[in-house]
């Protein structure tokens, strides 16, 4: 055989060697059942001992359809014994080892109908068929294979140089960053040291300001208090300095439910629970709740839309839509971090808006250097905090694992579809899986990049993504990706196995080994030669 | 952390898996139980009137009245064939016909013959054979016995109570009559939650009270999920029989729940009686037994002052006439086999029906059909039938296919059977109101639904949404729906093709209790109160008929969840929606127990519970007793994670594989069995009282109580199936372990014989063609084996014949006799042939190795 490993010759030969042993074997004496490699343990001649030794019996109770052995080895050609092998040589395609249970049992098992000689069943030999189109099959797929391979070669160039990329770019920022943090170190020192003078300067206008406060808050309420009489006076009808329940009962403005009429309930409501009120009373306990309602009528207040409270009552029951919001918790803490880091640059002092006052000019131009450089501290600040960000980046990326040869990463940022007649299915190789219905947008997370989860020998063959989003009264949706070789990145299939638990098939040239493809073919022919 | 926050609701709301009480009635909040319940007189109300009575050979007839209202019924007694009495009262020119099942009984009992042995003016005496009834006129009540002991009596607590037809009364009779007895609020019409009854004819409302003298214990009522024996109601709920969809039933209760047979029957180890109450109505039953506290003890006076034990029975039905059969025994498989002579036998199943189903909600397309098929064959475990839950249909549309999922059935049926295997699919009795689906167009311009009271069609919700429901009392509909089955109109199935049909009771998710309102119109004008626990009955019959006709030489298999006295004749049934848990699997036993009693053997639970996910030890021992229930089903809800036994580790899917071979190698056991059920009536799965009714010490076998005897310990472990064969039995089993049942036809027999004390031992084995009906052509094998004097024999017991290809390839004795040398085997082609014998380690059993004779040759084998 090894003279025909290689060449185009061995295709040829190796169809007409398999033919020529098939005849070849069945000419050598062996029980039914039995392969050639094993004929040897059943020498004719001789009584039969059961492999593990349980028994010894004349050689004419081997395949007499009763099971003497427990390790069913005296059975190999009947369904006698439950754990029984039996072998079918199928010359023409590969040999096959069935359970001896399946031994006339009136199904075609073997290709070549060994298995069926007693059931009464005809089976055709169809081998030579099955072989020709396993042949072909796995002519196909060595071509695939050989041509992913190249594409592998390339992917995994590109991957190796992109990490080496990343790897130069890391440290490029590094340096950067250094630089960055000293120029954000003098740029905090000039920052404080304008700001101690502008502090100073600014000592007196502090207090001009207080006053000027102070003096509006005064006038307001004395505003307030005005117009609070006049309203008084205005629903005090009778004039007994006291308003009263009735009184607000004849007016519309205090219809809450706007059913028509101005219940008991209601004007007591403003009323703070009183039946009636003096003016103290109403300033200090009444006038908040009504005044909204007297500007209301008025026209120069609306009060929040009823539009935007339904739309919050609904997500809030749109179960789905509240897992999202958990499940993605952890991102939108992230963007609350920048917004604290928003909220206190605008809480820098200087922005004197409300109480506007004018400094004197060399106040004014200690305030505009101190604001210089706290501008010029801030993009330095955020010089540094672009730089870190890249850098974590970069080190996130080059702690996912490509596979041995980095053949996995130029499947990074892209997203493969498949669609079937409901959904279109998204495969983002290391970022996520998702789902969306054709009939509309809304996206659902089916899993978000976990780790490789292949057997140990196969370990790049299988990919987790978990932590999708949750199931309506289950867990959260998870995703098996099961890649295998193939010409080109391919989404093949997508299933549902399991309720939330997805299966995506992929195909892609990175997973194209040659050592992985058809040996056990070889294997077989070898014990049967 | 937010996922963490999220999880402890979700764990929460999965484990309080448990039934919404309030979605069902209690007694207190029907109107008539209420009525009927709290109707206790001091003395019976009713009198009979032997002064004028008609008697004919098998019956005799007279008047009864109720003495407080001056109503009049006529009332009849007469012997059916098989030692029993039929007691029927109806109204006498009553307002409305009264409704009497239509399908419960088996054609029309067979009477018997009469005589009159004793008559006076206050009573008179019939006897039929040993068996004797006295009617007393007053008070009215009805005493049977058997021989000369008193073993039953009709109304002997004057519960009896029959509410006429009467026109409402007006609002100022009203008055007048409240002033004199206050009405039930219920009575005219009732509301529970937001439902209205409507109750166009009033209260109608049928009671009866049945004492068994001398009673231990009582049985039957199914479908209830509780213990064996009946408890006593006093102070409870009473046993409720209304066909109900109950989501995420309770177990120990006596709630209704999908199927109802209201048959009792009372045990003492001297005699056992039975009740049938022919009733479709909703019913309810208060059971008191004298032994679980003293509220018997004016009871047992009442019957003969001296009885130490005494059982009783109260059942209470909202219409219908009052049809009563008493079965007179004398032993458990007596009445129970008179039971059987009413309402029928299950016909011998197929084959197949009895190996392993495998089910989900659901497999989710052609393909995964196949693949679960394959993963049973690559893990050598076998599967006979695939089953395809609702999602298989075009959008919840009966009679057709997902064009997507399952765009070629025809192709995925041929996966199946190729290898030998079966296809279930489902079909429900609703129909889903879709303009342009042709059932339902159909059904529309035939008028072949169920209607409002105001003569609308009545629209529910179910699976489909909006539906409509098949109204299979009109014969037309029957013809109609069973021409559905055609393969030209189902298209895609085939002999290999058979049904399960679901949401039977009716369920209607949005309608009271989860079922029909009862005001909903039938044809013939009956109200759905009057018929409702049938219903699923007659869509079992419509199922029936049009599998009969489809496959005419294929013994149709129907499992169906809701059932009535005489299901068994033509479909199996499961315990419905049960859950992944302990108590479920133990229940399971008691719950099919009950239903054998009932006349329906072909019973089982879904394996591993349908509601939740087991854990591997409660999957495992489910796989390893459901070896021992008659229907062999797993079956999951889509919620919840697959379990296919091959998806387990190596430990567990060898456990499995073992349950699972056990089971096929018993089929010739179960098959056996049931062909002896058919013949007999004889439950397949039976109780320790059933065989052993004298022994007194098996009734409270339930609480795991020792009685003198002591006990056993046996080990056990995870890989023990603790099963025994009796001594004295021979079974014949087929162990080699193939794919699936079909393809075990051919293979030959190993005989187990288990010896009793006496070194003697007897058995019986049926062999035919396993599917087609050519066993009621005598085209059958029916075998009985005896062991005595060390010599074991087969022989016929029929005069039939089925050529066979089954052969004996083993014999096995238990407990042999010692210092055995060989057997000699004779028969009449072998002629006479030595057989080798050995013994198992500890000289546990003797095996003969190879007979070799032909199962349908008669044969002697002796030990030597």
């Amino acid at each position: 055989m090894n003279l025909l490993q290689n060449s185009e010759l061995s295709k040829l030969l190796l169809t007409f060697f398999v033919f020529v042993c098939g005849t070849l074997s069945s000419q050598v004496p062996r029980p039914r059942g039995v392969s050639l490699s094993r004929a040897a343990l059943y020498p004719p001649n001789k009584d039969f001992t059961c492999f593990d030794g349980s028994a010894t019996i004349p050689f004419s109770k081997v395949n007499d359809d009763y099971c003497d052995c427990y390790d069913a080895s005296d059975e190999p050609g009947t369904s006698a014994c439950p754990h029984g092998i039996f072998y079918c040589t199928n010359a023409g395609h590969k040999p096959m080892n069935i359970p001896s249970n399946r031994v006339n049992d009136g199904i075609c098992d073997c290709c070549d109908g060994t298995d069926e000689y007693g059931s009464g069943k005809e089976c055709f030999n169809n081998c030579a068929e099955m072989g020709k189109s396993a042949r072909e099959a796995a002519q196909l797929r060595a071509e695939v294979v050989k041509a992913g391979k190249q594409v592998r070669a390339e992917m995994s160039q590109k991957g190796v140089h992109a990490k080496h990329e990343k790897q130069n770019k890391l440290q490029e920022l590094q340096r950067n960053k250094e630089e960055a943090e000293k120029l954000k170190q003098e740029k905090e020192n000039l920052k404080h040291e304008a700001e101690k003078l502008e502090n100073a300067a600014l000592e007196y206008y502090r207090k001009l300001e207080e006053e000027a406060k102070k003096k509006k808050v005064e006038e307001e309420a004395a505003k307030n208090r005005a117009e609070a009489l006049e309203t008084f006076k205005k629903f005090d009808s009778n004039q007994d300095g006291l308003v009263s329940v009735q009184e607000l009962q004849t007016r519309p403005s205090f219809d809450k439910d706007r059913n028509g009429e101005v219940s008991d309930e209601e004007a007591k409501w403003f009323l703070n629970g009183q039946e009636e009120v003096d003016f103290e009373a109403f300033i200090n306990n009444c006038w908040t709740s009504i005044k909204p309602y007297m500007l209301m009528d008025s026209g120069l207040y609306t009060p929040p839309s009823a539009d935007e409270t339904v739309s919050e009552v609904d997500d809030m029951q749109e179960g789905q839509a509240e897992e999202e919001h958990e499940a993605n918790e952890d991102e939108e803490e992230e963007e609350t971090d920048d917004g604290e880091d928003n909220e206190e640059q605008e809480a820098t002092p200087g922005a004197h808006e409300e109480y506007s006052v004018t400094y004197d000019d060399e106040t004014q131009k200690l305030v505009d250097q101190a604001n210089n450089a706290r501008t010029a501290f801030q993009d330095a600040e955020a010089q540094v905090k672009d730089i870190e960000s890249e850098m974590q980046r970069i080190q996130e990326y080059l702690e996912k694992d490509f596979g041995p040869e980095e053949e996995f990463a130029p499947l990074q940022g892209q997203c493969f579809e498949f669609s079937d007649h409901e959904y279109i299915y998204k495969l983002c190789p290391f970022d996520r899986t998702s789902q969306q219905p054709k009939s509309s947008s809304s996206e659902t997370r089916l899993g978000t990049w976990g780790h490789w989860s292949g057997s140990e020998s196969n370990k790049y063959r299988v990919q987790t993504y978990d932590k999708g989003q949750i199931c309506w009264n289950g867990p959260p949706r998870t995703t098996i990706v099961k890649i295998d070789c193939g010409s080109e990145n391919k989404v093949i299939s997508v299933s549902e196995p399991n309720r939330c638990e997805y299966v995506f098939e992929f195909v892609t040239p990175a997973a194209c080994h040659e050592q992985l493809e058809g040996s056990d073919v070889r294997d077989e022919l070898h014990d049967e030669l | 952390m937010a996922l963490l926050r999220f999880i402890p609701v979700l764990y929460v709301a999965s484990c309080t898996l448990a039934v919404v009480k309030e979605n069902f009635k209690s007694c207190e909040q029907s109107s008539f139980c209420r009525r009927l319940r709290g109707f206790k007189p001091e003395i019976s109300h009713y009198e009979l009137d032997l002064s004028d009575i008609q008697l004919t050979d098998n019956a005799v007839e007279t008047k009864l009245t109720n003495f407080e209202d001056n109503s009049h019924f006529k009332i009849s007694l007469s012997a059916v064939h098989g030692d029993i009495f039929r007691i029927q009262v109806d109204e006498l020119m009553g307002l409305y016909p009264r409704y009497r099942p239509q399908y419960a009984l088996n054609g029309e009992p067979q009477a018997a013959k009469l005589s009159v042995v004793d008559k006076s003016k206050d009573h008179i005496t019939l006897q039929y054979s040993d068996n004797k009834a006295t009617l007393h006129a007053k008070p009215f009540k009805v005493e049977f016995f058997k021989g000369d002991s008193l073993v039953a009596v009709l109304n002997s607590r004057g519960l009896f109570h029959f509410e006429h037809y009467r026109t409402k009364p007006s609002e100022n009779e009203n008055n007048e009559v409240e002033q004199q007895k206050k009405e039930d609020p219920g009575a005219w019409e009732e509301n529970f939650k937001s439902h209205h009854d409507s109750k166009p004819k009033g209260p109608s409302g049928v009671a009866v009270d049945i004492t068994f003298p001398g009673a231990m214990r009582a049985y039957g009522l199914p479908e209830h999920a509780d213990k064996l024996p009946l408890r006593s109601t006093n102070g409870g709920e009473p046993y409720r029989l209304y066909n109900l969809d109950v989501f995420e039933y309770e177990i120990d209760s006596t709630m209704a729940i999908y199927g109802a047979v209201p048959v009792i029957y009372a045990h003492s180890p001297k005699h056992t009686v039975g009740f049938f109450w022919h009733n479709a109505a909703e019913t309810w039953v208060d059971i008191t037994n004298s032994k679980d506290g003293n509220v018997m003890s004016s009871l047992v006076n009442l019957v003969s002052g001296t009885q130490e034990h005494s059982v009783s029975a109260h059942f209470m039905s909202e219409s219908g006439v009052m049809d009563m059969f008493v079965l007179m025994g004398p032993k458990p498989r007596d009445v129970v086999k008179q039971y059987a002579s009413l309402t029928g036998v299950a016909p011998l199943p197929q084959y197949f029906t009895l190996a392993y189903h495998q089910c989900r909600w659901n497999y989710n397309d052609q393909d995964d059909v196949t693949n679960v098929v394959a993963h049973f064959d690559i893990n050598n475990m076998p599967v006979d039938i695939m089953w395809l839950d609702i999602e298989y249909t075009d959008g919840k549309k009966y009679f057709t296919w997902d064009p997507v999922k399952f765009s070629n059935p025809e192709q995925m049926v041929n996966n199946l059977t190729s290898t030998g295997r079966k296809l279930v699919v489902i079909i429900d009795p609703h129909i889903k109101r879709e303009a342009g689906y042709f059932l339902h167009e159909d059904s529309l311009a035939n008028d072949y639904y169920v209607k409002n009271k105001d003569g609308s069609v009545y629209e529910g919700w179910c699976w489909p949404g909006s539906s409509s429901y098949l109204d299979f009392y009109n014969p037309k509909v029957v013809d109609y729906y069973k021409g559905l089955y055609a393969f030209d109109k189902f298209k895609g199935t085939s002999d290999d093709v058979y049904i399960w049909n679901d949401m039977n009771e009716p369920s209607v998710f949005n309608g009271p209790e989860i079922t029909m309102p009862k005001d909903c119109i039938h044809h013939g004008g009956w109200e759905h109160r009057d018929v409702h626990n049938e219903y699923a009955l007659t869509h079992t019959v419509g199922t029936f008929k049009g599998l009969t006709e489809r496959s005419p030489t294929r013994r149709p298999f129907i499992l169906t969840r809701g059932h009535f006295a005489g299901s068994q004749r033509f479909a199996a049934v499961w315990t419905g929606d049960n859950a992944a848990d302990w108590s479920h699997l133990a229940i399971s036993y008691a719950m099919c127990a009950s239903e054998a009693l009932g006349g329906i053997s072909f019973c089982g639970a879904d394996i591993g519970g349908f509601f939740g996910n087991p854990d591997v030890e409660l999957l495992q021992r489910w796989y390893q007793a459901a070896v021992w229930l008659p229907f062999m089903r797993a079956h999951a809800h889509i919620d919840t994670r697959r379990r296919e036994p091959y998806l387990f580790s190596e430990d567990v899917k060898n456990r499995i594989r073992i349950a699972l071979r056990l089971r096929y190698a018993h089929l010739p056991l179960w098959y056996t069995l049931f062909f002896e059920h058919e013949i007999t009536g004889e439950p397949v799965i039976r109780p320790l009282f059933y065989e052993f009714p004298e022994d007194s010490e098996w009734y409270d076998i339930e609480d795991f109580k020792i009685y003198n005897g002591g006990s056993h310990n046996i080990p056990v472990s995870l890989d023990k199936i603790l099963a025994f064969y009796r001594g004295g039995s021979i079974i014949a089993r087929k162990d080699r372990p193939r794919r699936a049942s079909s393809l075990m036809h051919n293979d030959p027999f190993t005989l187990y014989v288990a010896l009793d004390n006496k070194q003697t031992a007897s058995g019986t084995l049926f062999v035919d063609d396993h599917a087609s009906f050519e066993y009621r052509s005598k085209k059958y094998l029916y075998l009985h084996f005896k062991y005595a004097d060390n010599t074991l024999t087969s022989n016929l017991i029929d005069k039939t014949d089925y050529p066979t290809k089954e052969w004996v390839e083993r014999v096995v004795i238990f407990k042999p006799p010692p210092g055995v040398k060989g057997a000699k085997l004779t028969s009449k082609t072998l002629g006479s042939v030595d057989l080798e014998t050995s013994y198992t380690s500890e000289n546990k059993a003797l095996v003969i190795r190879k007979p070799g004779v032909n199962i349908r040759e008669p044969f002697s084998i002796k030990l030597y």
